[in-house]
């Protein structure tokens, strides 16, 4: 009986290999930040496309990868599939982005914030924590990708699928380190 | 009364077996159809093999007619939540499985289909019932009427757990909003409250998965942990992605073998034949000792960042800790772990 969660790690380490593949030789050349950097870049859109389309951190990874030459190569090849409905959807989700965007910074423009003068003890420390907690939703946004553009309701579910599909990628990577210094010391 | 999911998985359990179910929400929203005979589904941690079998049993036994993924993604959602639900703990059973078997012959299957359909990122609408999920009548019915039963309870905590654990099972179709005694009517503080409620919900999700935040409350200390908590796993990707490439110079992967090799590290130690050696120069590895100075240094200044969560100076602390979030200290992984210390250090001489 098959774990769904190591399905998606097979997934994942099967797109991941698709990914690398695709530098194919010209890994020799690279110097290691390259490397890294190309390893990180196939990891990421490999991790992206197992939960293509139907989240939104996996759109804006996708998306942001596009924009580069690198990345848009990656993505049409492990995208291929479904490759057409994905990057309409990519591309719609960077332009309702911007204007989701517009729209909160005139929000929060016209937005006049309260003094309370001769507040109670228990009101001040209902408004500081809940300073904390939008200092904190803010910073959560920035570490979600794509979490800018979303509201507090789904920012958390994005965290928590997020979460999940990282904690397969750094267990697939992990994994795959170790079998990789394994056969270097067996040779 | 017996409606819903009833025995939650045992809280003893905890992150473990959220984490399994959270990720098996995730897969089983993702991936309908695995070809499961193609793959020997071994980078799975043994120790939570039971619980996963019994999701995807209870999944694939009972529903087949039915969305496959959605079905047990709602269950277990549902089930994930009945831990919380200290009024209806009724059944016995620790496992999931049977309260999903439950939970599908009550119908929420149909408002499984109903939240795929949604999306669970389209904004909630508070006090709207959605109509496909009021034609399914007799499956929401129950469910309405469990909220409103459970709203006559006047314990606030109480009511609010049990609220929230309601919402949590019906995701996100309607949200049931009665005003408590003494607060106000109108309809803003309503919706704020209904959308103070899903937010609790899911910040309970996510405490189960992130270790340690069970026992925290407040939204924004569970705010910071999960902050850390996804700071340091993107952290891990990163260093792990430096040092792969550090150590695989002339990185050619055979995909077969390689997951062949993968599937097989877990269970037993010996490899079959993997076609990776073909391409790795062993010049490069003295060149890579280097590199690996430098990642001592980037290693031993994310060690402060990382705070209480582990305190020996060692290199490896960061795949340690990280194995103790895993569900299960997995023989196999501390063994690749030790595999990879024996590595560098045969590097570093």
């Amino acid at each position: 009986m098959r774990a769904p969660r190591s399905v998606l790690k097979q997934q994942f380490l099967k797109k991941w290999m698709m990914g690398l593949q695709v530098f194919g030789s010209a890994k020799q050349s690279m110097s290691i930040l390259e490397r890294k950097k190309a390893i990180k870049l196939s990891a990421d859109i490999a991790l992206a496309s197992t939960r293509a389309g139907r989240t939104c951190w996996s759109r804006a990874i996708i998306a942001d990868a596009s924009k580069d030459d690198d990345g848009k190569v990656l993505v049409q090849h492990l995208l291929s599939p479904e490759s057409e409905r994905l990057k309409k959807a990519s591309t719609g989700l960077a332009m309702e982005n911007k204007r989701v965007r517009c729209k909160k910074i005139l929000k929060r423009s016209c937005c006049i914030k309260r003094v309370r003068k001769g507040a109670s003890k228990v009101v001040l420390a209902k408004s500081i924590s809940k300073r904390i907690v939008k200092r904190r939703t803010q910073v959560l946004k920035s570490l979600v990708p794509g979490g800018e553009f979303m509201d507090d309701i789904s920012l958390i579910e994005e965290t928590l699928d997020y979460m999940v599909s990282l904690r397969a990628q750094v267990d697939v990577m992990r994994r795959s380190l170790a079998k990789a210094t394994e056969v270097v010391n067996g040779k | 009364m017996d409606l819903t999911t009833g025995s939650g998985p045992e809280l003893d359990e905890t992150g473990l077996d959220s984490l399994q179910l959270g990720e098996d929400i995730r897969h089983l929203i993702a991936a309908p159809s695995e070809n499961a005979s193609s793959f020997t589904a071994l980078l799975e941690l043994p120790a939570n093999q039971a619980v996963e079998l019994l999701h995807s049993d209870s999944g694939r036994k009972q529903y087949p007619n039915l969305t496959f993924p959605s079905n047990t993604a709602l269950l277990e959602r549902a089930a994930i939540f009945s831990v919380f639900h200290s009024s209806n703990s009724a059944d016995s059973c620790s496992v999931p499985s049977n309260s999903s078997s439950k939970n599908l012959e009550k119908g929420s299957a149909v408002k499984c289909e109903q939240l795929e359909t949604d999306s669970y990122l389209d904004s909630c609408q508070p006090l709207v019932s959605d109509p496909t999920v009021d034609n399914s009548a007799p499956n929401a019915r129950p469910s309405s009427k469990r909220k409103e039963r459970e709203k006559k309870v006047k314990a606030a905590s109480k009511k609010s757990k049990s609220e929230s654990s309601q919402q949590e099972e019906e995701k996100l179709p309607y949200v049931h909003v009665r005003a408590r005694r003494g607060q106000a009517t109108d309809s803003h503080s309503l919706a704020e409250r209904a959308r103070r409620e899903k937010i609790n919900q899911r910040m309970k999700l996510l405490q189960e998965l992130v270790p340690g935040c069970n026992k925290i409350s407040g939204t924004a200390l569970v705010l910071d942990e999960i902050i850390n908590h996804v700071q340091s796993l993107q952290r891990h990707v990163e260093f792990l992605s430096m040092r792969l490439a550090a150590v695989n110079p002339g990185m050619d992967f055979n995909v077969d073998s390689l997951v062949a090799a993968e599937s097989g590290s877990l269970i037993d130690s010996n490899f079959p034949n993997m076609a990776m050696p073909l391409m790795w120069p062993e010049a490069q590895v003295n060149g890579n000792r280097h590199q690996f100075q430098q990642h001592w240094q980037f290693d031993s200044l994310q060690q402060p960042v990382w705070g209480r969560e582990e305190d020996s100076h060692n290199f490896i602390t960061p795949e340690n800790s990280h194995l103790s979030y895993d569900s299960s200290a997995n023989s196999a992984s501390l063994h690749s772990n030790q595999l990879k210390m024996e590595g560098r250090m045969k590097l570093h001489q």
